[in-house]
Parts: structure tokens; C-alpha cells; sequence
């Protein structure tokens, strides 16, 4: 505290500054890097000290579909919150009316309502007794198709769970473009379109790679949802995961594919860090 | 006709958004069985079960015990760890940024596996210690950027005035700093707290059953036997939510109003 309190902020009184940081840090090490270090120790060793686990997650071609199938379904997903996402964050962004407020309750409200409890509404909507069957018998279409338990299901939920994280994203970089620009551009002659192109666009786009890369990351290790309403024909990573443990009691081999899922995701996220910095993206 | 068109989008997703979490209210009232919409009948049945069921209220009761704790400890040390890091330079001080964040960048699926091992070490798996371990250090990056947003909004100049008032450091710390971050603290509070709350997937593994919380039951229960007491629980949650989302727009609104 005190020695923040000088006007040179480089000032280095380590005592105070490591009592403020090293509680947190070492909470984060002891508690949190350590049981993460016990999964790849497990990958390795459990039932016995060997690297056919991962061997056997590279080469046979049905754990190959999963993880092909994973980064599909996490870019499918990407892709609809960035559509579905912009223009609501657009709207957002630019209004300060109560239209506004009550897009941003609707946003938030989604985004703290727990996975479960979202998904499980899925369940109900997409049910053969829900309210999609009951319209599609009302229109004489006769039987309706199977929707719940199939890629398709699970695909549109994890849109919905994941596009409240794409409009924040995006809502937090377009709140900040000044809306002068946009004005400046439309008295210089352009359209709304075109001022909306050339001028809005380009400042959000920060806000898209911020995004999209935290949409398709965290989609590539979604649990919930893929588990209760995908099909294990279309496995994405968290479901084989799963099915290891629950079915087969092999925790050597989840721990692998586990992971298999982090190097992809640190590496993910270490390019993204490498293009537009890692402390940006929660921001 | 154009001009709307990003309103009339907008509109559309937020309806996407909201309707799914919106019908389960319907449903909680059902008296239906199964997933049935829209519902045969009303009556407040699954009401009365939940109340009754020592299940659904134990699972309840742990999930508030829980998040409580784990937002008590993610407080303590999320809040210095702000203070240090947005004031003061240290040495690693980038990479132990990225430390703070690794709870939130890892795939909870990853974490769930390494707490099931390690809390299984030390004889924690099951118990509410262990809960509350897992889910508070998975909630400090939460609180910890949300402190740090406030503090780095702060006004210095509000300190040098105390202290060249008179006040000392602490009297200063106590009398101005903690008064005007306040509704920061009491946000970044309030997101570990739901952060602990809704988390699920961790509570999956290593909850058991007599630290059960309201995601793992309905997971399981939705998974095993869709007990319809899952509408009412998610429509009891939704609304805390509401209220949630009610109270801190109203805390993030009033520091720009005051200024």
C-alpha cells in the first residue's frame, strides 16, 4: 500500500508486494497446477509405465474421428455465436435506450444460469413430447424427425449455452468505438452500410478474435451439454472421456485423451496470446 | 426497412437467448410426468415434492454452504492479489498473471480429473472441504479480474488527499480505499459466488454424495430417472439469477452516475 502510494509506480518493496501476490499464486500452484500435473503423471503410468495410451488415441481411427469430430463441432459452434452474436452486441453497443438494458439483462441472465439448467431445457424443446414435435404434428407433417440425442441437438446447444461469451466478447470491444466515427463517416456521404463496413467493422474486429477464440476453445472441452444431449455416434473429446470412466474404469486412458485436450487448448490459446494477448480476452 | 434490420436480428437472438429458459417456468407448474409442452394440466406438486424431499433440500442446502465458502476464500486471496498486481511491478509478473487465469483456461473436464485424484490422496473426494477447495480456486480468476477492473478505474489522487490530510496508510485504506471500491469487491463477491454455484462439471467428479450440489443432482437426476423436480429447482434458480443480474447492473450502474 505505501509504496504504491509514491507517484513512481516502478517502485519495488518486494515484502509488501509478494505478502499481496504469493497467497493466490501458491493457492493457484499447490491446488490447482498440481492435480493438473497428477493427471498427466496418471496418463502415463496407469496400469503400467508406457505412452500406449496416447499410441492408441493417434492411431486407432475411431479416437482420431473423436478429436476430428470435436474441432468440427467447436468451429460449427464458433461460427453460429459469431452470426447470432454481433448483431445483438452490435445493438447493444449503439443503443443507450432501455432497449439496451433489457439486452444486457437478457445477456446476463443467460450467462449465470448454470449449463445444466440450460441444457436441460433443450431437452424439453427438442423432446418428443416438446413443444417443436407438437407443432410439427399441429402442421399435419405427420411424425416428427428425431432431434434430441443426434449431432444436431447438440450442436444448437452449445450455441446457446456458448453465445452469451460471444456478445460479452464482442460488447466489450464495441462499447468502446467511438460513435463520432461512425457519424463522421455518414456526413462524409457514406451509407449507413458502408460507414458500418469500412469503419465499424474493422474497430470490432478485435472483439470477433476475442470470441471466437473463446467460444471454440471452450467448446472444445464442453461436458454438459455434448453428454446429455449428443449421441455417442458423433463423440465429441469430454463425451469419450467420460464414457472411459464411467463405462470402463479407465482412468489411465482418460487421462490421456484429457490431456490431448489441454495441449490443444494451451496451444490454442498460445497462438492466440502470440497475435493478441492473452490478458485481453476476459477483459 | 434496412435501418432495422439489426434490430429486428437483435431481437430474434435475444428471444433464442431467453424463450428456452423462460419454458421451463410452464413446466415447473406441470402435471406431467415427463417432459411434456405444453403441460396437460397445472398444479404446484413438484413444488410441494421439492420442499419435502430431504435429497433436492440437502443438495440445496450444500450448494449455498459451498458457495459461500469458496467465495469467502477466493475474497481473501483474490482481493490482495488485485492490489498487487494492478500496483505494484514485480518480477514474472506477466507470467504469473497467466497463473491466475489457468483455472478459467483449462477445460473443466481436465480439472474435474485432477481433483478427483488429488483430493482422493488426501481423503477429500466426497467431502465439503474438498468442494470448497476445487471450487474457490476455480473461481479466483473470476473475482480477481473483476477487483482488478475496479482498481485500475480508481482515482489515486482520492489517497494522496487522505494521506496528505493526515490519515495513515491503514486509516486511509479502511476510510477510502475499501469504501470506493466497494461495489467492485461486492461484484467480484457476487460473480465467485455463482461462478462456485453453477459449476458443475468439477462437482461431478469429486462431490459424492454427501457433498452433493444442485448442478450435480439435476445432472444426474436428468441423466438417470428425469425427476420433474428438475423444472421446479431450475426455475427457482432462474429467478435468483434475475435478481442476481438485477443487483449488480445496479452496483456497476451507480459509480458511473456518481461521476
Amino acid at each position: 500500500m505505501q509504496a504504491g502510494l509514491r507517484n513512481n509506480p516502478s517502485s519495488r518493496d518486494g515484502m509488501t508486494t509478494w505478502l499481496l501476490v504469493a497467497p493466490a499464486v501458491l493457492c493457484i500452484i499447490v491446488l490447482f497446477i498440481a492435480p493438473i500435473g497428477y493427471v498427466l503423471l496418471l496418463s502415463v503410468t496407469d496400469p503400467t509405465v508406457s505412452l500406449d495410451h496416447y499410441r492408441r488415441l493417434f492411431t486407432v481411427p475411431l479416437y482420431a474421428n473423436v478429436l476430428i469430430n470435436t474441432f468440427k463441432t467447436s468451429l460449427i459452434v464458433t461460427v453460429a455465436c459469431l452470426l447470432l452474436g454481433y448483431p445483438l452486441a452490435y445493438v447493444m453497443a449503439r443503443r443507450n435506450d432501455v432497449v439496451a438494458i433489457i439486452f444486457i439483462v437478457v445477456v446476463g441472465m443467460s450467462f449465470w444460469t448454470g449449463f445444466v439448467v440450460r441444457t436441460y431445457a433443450w431437452l424439453i424443446i427438442l423432446g418428443n413430447k416438446g413443444p417443436v414435435a407438437a407443432a410439427y404434428t399441429l402442421a399435419g407433417w405427420g411424425r416428427p424427425p428425431q432431434l434430441l440425442f443426434t449431432s444436431f441437438s447438440s450442436t444448437l446447444g452449445m450455441t446457446h449455452v456458448l453465445l452469451p461469451y460471444m456478445v460479452l466478447a464482442l460488447y466489450g470491444v464495441m462499447r468502446k468505438i467511438d460513435p463520432s466515427y461512425m457519424r463522421a463517416a455518414e456526413g462524409l456521404g457514406a451509407r449507413p452500410f458502408g460507414a458500418f463496413r469500412h469503419v465499424f467493422l474493422p474497430l470490432s474486429l478485435p472483439g470477433v478474435v476475442n470470441g471466437c477464440a473463446l467460444v471454440f476453445t471452450m467448446c472444445l472441452g464442453f461436458y454438459i451439454t455434448p453428454i446429455l444431449l449428443g449421441t455417442p455416434k458423433d463423440m465429441m473429446i469430454s463425451q469419450l472421456i467420460s464414457q472411459q470412466i464411467e463405462d470402463l474404469l479407465a482412468w489411465g486412458f482418460a487421462s490421456a485423451i484429457a490431456v490431448v485436450l489441454l495441449a490443444c487448448t494451451l496451444i490454442l490459446l498460445g497462438l492466440y496470446n502470440r497475435f493478441a494477448g492473452l490478458d485481453r480476452l476476459w477483459g | 426497412m434496412a435501418r432495422h434490420l439489426p434490430l429486428v436480428l437483435a431481437w430474434l437472438v435475444a428471444i433464442f437467448l431467453v424463450a428456452p429458459i423462460v419454458i421451463i417456468v410452464p413446466m415447473s407448474f406441470s402435471s406431467a410426468i415427463s417432459f411434456e409442452f405444453p403441460p396437460p394440466g397445472y398444479w404446484i406438486g413438484y413444488y410441494t415434492q421439492y420442499f419435502s424431499s430431504h435429497a433436492w433440500l440437502e443438495a440445496t442446502a450444500n450448494s449455498f454452504i459451498i458457495a459461500f465458502g469458496s467465495m469467502v476464500f477466493t475474497l481473501a486471496v483474490a482481493l490482495p492479489a488485485a492490489f498487487g498486481f494492478v500496483r505494484h511491478r514485480f518480477f514474472g509478473k506477466s507470467a504469473f498473471n497467466l497463473v491466475m487465469m489457468l483455472p478459467v483456461i483449462v477445460p473443466a473436464v481436465v480439472s474435474a480429473l485432477g481433483y478427483y485424484g488429488f483430493l482422493s490422496l488426501l481423503g477429500l473426494v466426497g467431502t465439503h472441504v474438498g468442494m470448497i477447495i476445487a471450487q474457490s480456486v476455480l473461481s479466483i480468476p473470476v473475482a480477481f479480474l473483476v477487483i482488478s477492473a475496479a482498481l485500475k478505474g480508481f482515482d489515486r489522487n482520492l489517497e494522496r488527499a487522505a494521506m496528505s490530510a493526515g490519515a495513515g496508510p491503514l486509516r486511509t485504506f479502511l476510510w477510502v480505499t475499501l469504501p470506493v471500491l466497494r461495489p467492485g469487491i461486492l461484484v467480484g463477491a457476487l460473480f465467485a459466488f455463482l461462478h462456485s454455484f453453477n459449476e458443475a462439471v468439477v462437482a461431478i467428479f469429486i462431490a459424492g454424495r454427501d457433498a452433493s450440489t444442485l448442478p450435480k443432482k439435476m445432472f444426474e437426476s436428468i441423466r438417470l430417472e428425469t425427476d420433474p423436480v428438475i423444472a421446479v429447482v431450475s426455475t427457482l434458480l432462474t429467478g435468483a439469477v434475475l435478481l442476481g443480474v438485477l443487483i449488480s447492473l445496479f452496483f456497476r450502474q451507480r459509480p458511473e452516475n456518481a461521476t
